[in-house]
């Protein structure tokens, strides 16, 4: 979400305010940061880094601004560190304050920044053209705030309620992106596939959404792959998952975050799911998408988490095998309501949870690598490798790839390729044929 | 009524059912609601905020909220002391602890409830007349049957922890515990966690389907 947000933000500065895009942070006049509330370690961050800027504001002229997800408290104390604070919702009048900035201080006052979140003028944040910062793969955004209140997260607080974007304007950038020739999009939103529902009946559907970039995108007789993330079990249907299989250029993975394998601590997290639905879901994949990977996201060590309820966990672990998870340690989020209650299991007990896990998912991502060995698989080159002489790439199940090439040409084009070895996260290939 | 902005309504009153609980209505502005929803309120112009269930009826053109103040500082103990007029910060109403429409028309309903977490339960009675439910309440003490003449005695059993007051001396699990469960009816628990975690357990333990147990944590 973050890269996406940035990529706007930068549209706006260097079009209307004269300042050039650098990629050396000392050199810069002008220094921001798009924060994310969703760990508290990553706003740490964030206090580093100001100071380090306010220090250097004493040998050059430096403006300092701070967006993204921020929770009131910390937008008060951010008021006092920053030049300019202002909501995403508010990126237009950034320029604005940018040249007011030092005529009208602190330029962060135009709004109440402190108040809840009004998502209505994320509209305008969207109808920015981007300038993306790759040239073959891309996100869009269709979809900012979220409803679930899961008692772990803090983005209720930060991004406000579900809003979807109008679904002409997603279409139109999809259409663009794919004439100028980019090979994966992913579509964006902290709950991607409630989409449409705020809207109740005045806008489409996320599987009508699904169907109609399928149908352009199978007759635009362009490859490409569209992915979405992050989705949520409570509002993934059959229907979406029967749209994927239905077109090529929809990709055939599936990020679906389950959190944790026990019923009462996804209540307790307020799922809002039961284990039964999600594995439901899982089983309409498998039945409909047999070739689909699936990823997920868990959390070890939430509060009040039993041994047995971990061990619930490392059970679909085994159940679902997955092909990748992204496994986190719980800390308290100030904002969450979890942060309300005692973080009970120990520092200690978390890591030894999050090794078992880590190591379940190898187990099984391994397994799942070796069964990929001798067949051929479409790629999408996504850059140089860290091995010397060779490519990475990402399958369309984003299996991560590696093959021995010199030729960087390939980079943002798909090749074939024949896998000839895995590892426990990633798989060797032999290339086919190229486009 | 005028709204004063989007995110902003106007207290009515505050009915005061003990010492600490209450129920505060305010402006409903037309805003579309489904029972079982909650809004997230907090004093204008204040940036402390929280989630309550709604207490009223979809056919009522106020909002209430069932609140038990629980220390000072807290939204809780600011909402106590607003009046007539006074301005409140609101969002939604959104949430999905709401009953599918065929199971109010066609279906059996238990609703388990500790506390204050009876709100959602109480719009739903209000909104869905023809509703074929019953309802166990857990309290400490008697007089926390909030509201109890809004339920059909016959639907309704008081469970009261701290004095033999009620239709149970005890908890509402142990009335899960002793009676016999109804493995058809869907199963609706709002409240404290440890209540929640209970009943599910002893609710799956004697037949009852994951598909049919709906839970609403009270923070």
């Amino acid at each position: 979400m973050n890269m996406s947000d940035s990529e706007r933000v930068r549209t706006i500065i260097e079009t209307q305010t004269g300042y050039a895009w650098t990629d050396n942070e000392e050199e810069a006049n002008m220094l921001g940061i798009l924060a994310c509330s969703v760990r508290q370690k990553a706003i740490d961050k964030v206090y580093s880094r100001i100071q380090k800027w306010n220090k250097w504001k004493h040998k050059k002229s430096l403006l300092t601004f701070i967006s993204g997800c921020i929770l009131a408290d910390d937008m008060e104390k951010f008021l006092k560190l920053f030049d300019i604070v202002f909501r995403m919702s508010e990126l237009e009048k950034l320029p604005e304050m940018i040249r007011q900035y030092g005529v009208v201080t602190p330029a962060s006052l135009f709004t109440d920044l402190t108040a809840m979140p009004k998502n209505e003028s994320i509209n305008t944040f969207w109808k920015v053209t981007p300038h993306y910062s790759s040239g073959f793969e891309a996100f869009v955004p269709i979809q900012n705030g979220c409803d679930k209140f899961c008692t772990f997260c803090a983005v209720p607080y930060t991004r406000g309620r579900e809003v979807s974007r109008p679904s002409g304007e997603i279409l139109d950038e999809i259409a663009n992106l794919v004439g100028q020739g980019y090979k994966s999009i992913t579509l964006l939103g902290q709950n991607v596939n409630s989409y449409g529902h705020d809207k109740k009946g005045e806008e489409i559907t996320f599987p009508q959404l699904l169907e109609r970039i399928g149908e352009a995108g199978d007759n635009s007789g362009k490859e490409f792959w569209v992915y979405f993330t992050s989705p949520h079990p409570r509002d993934m249907t059959d229907e979406v998952i029967e749209v994927i299989s239905r077109y090529k250029c929809l990709g055939k993975q599936i990020h679906l975050p389950i959190q944790s394998g026990d019923e009462k601590v996804l209540i307790r997290m307020n799922r809002k799911h039961t284990l039964e639905k999600y594995r439901d879901i899982i089983h309409t994949i498998r039945r409909l998408i047999p070739e689909a990977t699936i990823f997920t996201d868990i959390i070890v060590g939430f509060t009040g988490e039993t041994e047995e309820q971990f061990e619930n966990t490392r059970k679909i672990m085994d159940e679902f095998r997955y092909n990748m998870a992204y496994i986190a340690q719980y800390s308290q989020r100030p904002g969450a309501v979890s942060s309300r209650w005692v973080d009970d299991v120990p520092t200690e007990v978390k890591k030894t949870r999050y090794h078992k896990l880590s190591n379940d998912l190898r187990r099984v991502s391994a397994a799942n690598n070796r069964a990929m060995v001798g067949k051929i698989y479409r790629v999408l080159v996504t850059g140089h490798d860290r091995k010397a002489g060779y490519l990475s790439a990402l399958t369309e199940g984003k299996i991560v790839t590696r093959f021995a090439s010199e030729n960087h040409d390939l980079i943002g084009n798909f090749v074939d390729l024949k896998i000839t070895s895995s590892t426990d996260f990633s798989v060797e290939g032999e290339v086919i044929t190229k486009t | 009524m005028t709204k004063i902005s989007e995110n902003t309504t106007k207290v009515h009153h505050i009915r005061h059912l003990t010492p600490s609980t209450y129920v505060l209505r305010f402006d409903r502005d037309q805003r579309p609601f489904t029972a079982g929803q909650h809004v997230i309120l907090g004093i204008h112009g204040q940036k402390s905020a929280r989630e309550y269930s709604i207490y009223s009826s979809e056919n009522d053109d106020f909002f209430e909220v069932l609140v038990k103040a629980v220390k000072p500082g807290d939204v809780s103990q600011k909402l106590k002391e607003l009046h007539h007029g006074d301005l409140l910060s609101v969002e939604g109403p959104m949430g999905f602890f709401t009953i599918e429409p065929e199971i109010v028309t066609q279906g059996k309903v238990v609703m388990i409830a500790t506390g204050t977490g009876i709100a959602p339960y109480h719009s739903y009675v209000r909104s869905y007349p023809q509703l074929d439910y019953k309802m166990l309440h857990g309290v400490r003490y008697a007089s926390e049957a909030y509201d109890r003449a809004d339920y059909d005695p016959s639907r309704y059993v008081l469970c009261t922890s701290g004095e033999n007051a009620g239709n149970l001396h005890g908890r509402v699990t142990d009335y899960l515990l002793e009676n016999e469960i109804d493995t058809t009816a869907d199963y609706y628990l709002c409240g404290n966690v440890k209540m929640i975690h209970e009943a599910f357990d002893i609710l799956k333990e004697k037949g009852v389907n994951h598909a049919k147990i709906h839970a609403e944590v009270y923070f």
